[in-house]
């Protein structure tokens, strides 16, 4: 039997990790790893929830968040490819032009 | 009410994504036919929404409960559609060689639009991130390395705080076992720790899309690494958006609960409108300046939505729309300059002698930032300068006030720099107007002085957009 609570928190650890990542690491390539990892670990709990409760929202919600996540990479990686061909460097503080 | 009838301006503006699309794919590079299209469509969501409004049909929900069409969704449509055209304008000559500009100004335009009339969780997230990720897009469509970071800070601070948004949305629905903010209601009064933390995790992803203090640093380096149109549907677009569906939120779904977020919003709001007009002040670059005005503008916005009365959801709505006009007028006169990566506030010089109109128009617009009276910003201050007087919050009163103090020096600063005379050659070289700035500034002209002078109309519109019936 797995509770639900059980889920939620692993949930809340991966969210963790994934916040802490963000905020650490200074490579843009992990940081946008680490921001997909904070949303699939709410597409977990909503999983989990929707498991607790019988409801079909938190599952619909969960694969609209895969999709999205989806577009999100597109773009994302399309942007940092595009930023590594004028710098040939990938560090955050280097892109410091724009003083921040 | 069929779905066909109460979303025609979403799905005009949705067709007109396609035929764009197409248009921009058919005609050879450079060809204006696109940016008609997206124009043409931009106005015929105008014309779709003012046509709503006059028939008694509203409010009705739509697709399960997850989109409301009342007269706020539909006064956020102007607003969010008054943005698009006239990024579109704005972006007519300058953007012209990027063929996606228009589709992609739409379909955040969709995001915003679909943002005032969120009724559900699910909505929330995907009108959020419809907003955003062509926004992502925009934001890097300078070619040049600055754009580029501009875009790829967004990117990951967009991603981030929609991560933080998201697991908030995910333990709302675990605690209350809904997605629907109606039924939020009748569930949000009992304090459990999971909704708390909830409901506190969705704000933050929140006040990071509108830019409230804390969450706020991302702002001045995008407003400043996008092209300048861009950045002017960004300050005027996204503000628009983050700040209806905070207010839909929370006076929805947690009327209940007022008391224990509203004080909290309070002191953010606060903070805002301070720390965001003190760090206006020594801005030379202009884009950096209107984003820290904006980040202050975001927190008199917030104080609308602190009070938690229905005096403060009229004032914010109606801040809205003096704030956006101000905007265009501003951005319509920086797009004139030319095509410059950015400008400072020493590209102003001499420009009251050398182009007297355009330097009184900037003055207007410049006013209405600062709140001087006969124009719309100045009525706006007031509106809620009222509702925070109303609802016993002194300190939001004085805090407004002192910072319109801060922003009208910051203000002052460019103004000062127009009347001085440019040793040497001109600096206005670049100068170019095309009827796009004109069309846009005639608008926000009109729009920032009538709003000054005659209120009464707009506030009787606004008076029935915001008019949640349980707040009083």
């Amino acid at each position: 039997m797995i509770y639900t609570n059980w889920v939620v928190a692993l949930a809340g650890i991966i969210f963790a990790i994934g916040a802490i990542g963000v905020m650490f690491r200074r490579n843009p390539l992990i940081m946008f790893m680490a921001s997909e990892m904070m949303w699939n670990a709410a597409a977990l709990a909503f999983i989990a929830f929707a498991r607790q409760f019988h409801d079909m929202n938190g599952q619909v919600m969960a694969f609209l968040i895969i999709a999205t996540a989806a577009a999100e990479v597109g773009i994302g990686l399309a942007l940092i490819v595009s930023v590594y061909h004028k710098r040939h460097r990938l560090d955050i503080d280097e892109i410091s032009r724009l003083k921040g | 009410m069929k779905a066909s009838v109460g979303l025609l301006p979403e799905y005009i503006v949705g067709i007109s994504i396609l035929v764009t699309m197409v248009a921009a794919m058919i005609r050879p590079h450079g060809s204006t036919l696109k940016s008609w299209i997206a124009l043409i469509g931009t106005l015929g969501g105008l014309w779709a929404t003012i046509d709503l409004w006059t028939k008694p049909v509203h409010p009705a929900l739509f697709f399960n409960q997850s989109l409301t069409v009342d007269n706020y969704s539909l006064f956020v449509n102007v607003l969010v559609l008054i943005a698009a055209g006239s990024t579109l304008l704005l972006g007519w000559s300058g953007e012209r060689e990027y063929d996606e500009f228009p589709v992609l100004v739409l379909i955040s335009a969709l995001g915003m639009m679909s943002l005032g009339m969120v009724a559900n969780l699910i909505t929330l997230f995907l009108g959020i991130e419809v907003l955003s990720l062509p926004l992502y897009v925009l934001a890097s469509s300078h070619r040049n390395t600055l754009g580029g970071e501009a875009g790829l800070k967004y990117l990951l601070l967009g991603a981030f705080s929609s991560g933080i948004l998201l697991f908030g949305l995910a333990l709302l629905y675990g605690a209350a076992g809904t997605m629907n903010f109606v039924n939020f209601a009748s569930v949000a009064h009992i304090h459990s720790p999971l909704l708390a933390a909830g409901l506190m995790l969705t704000l933050v992803g929140l006040l990071f899309k509108l830019g409230i203090v804390p969450f706020h640093m991302w702002i001045p380096d995008v407003y400043e690494g996008s092209p300048t149109s861009v950045t002017n549907f960004m300050a005027f677009g996204t503000k628009v958006g983050a700040a209806v569906i905070l207010l839909r939120l929370l006076a929805y779904g947690f009327y209940m609960s007022g008391p224990n977020w509203g004080p909290v919003l309070g002191y953010l709001a606060l903070l805002t409108m301070i720390v965001g007009n003190l760090l206006a002040l020594p801005q030379n670059d202009l884009k950096r300046l209107f984003g820290y005005s904006g980040i202050g503008h975001a927190g008199f916005l917030l104080i609308g939505v602190a009070v938690h009365t229905a005096v403060g959801a009229k004032a914010m709505l109606f801040y809205l729309l003096p704030y956006g006009l101000a905007v265009i007028g501003a951005f319509a006169i920086l797009t004139m300059m030319g095509n410059k990566e950015s400008i400072t506030i020493q590209d102003l010089r001499g420009m009251a002698r050398q182009k007297p109109w355009a330097a009184a128009l900037f003055i207007v617009f410049m006013f209405s930032f600062a709140g001087i009276p006969l124009t719309g910003g100045f009525v706006g201050k007031l509106y809620l300068l009222q509702a925070a007087l109303f609802a016993h919050q002194p300190g939001l009163a004085i805090g407004l006030v002192l910072g319109t103090f801060l922003g009208l020096g910051a203000y002052l600063r460019p103004l000062q720099a127009m009347f001085r005379t440019s040793p040497g050659e001109s600096n206005l070289k670049g100068w170019n107007v095309g009827w796009g700035h004109v069309v846009v500034l005639v608008v926000a002209l009109i729009g920032t002085v009538g709003l000054g002078v005659y209120p009464t109309p707009v506030v009787h519109l606004v008076g029935q957009s915001a008019n949640f019936f349980w707040l009083h």
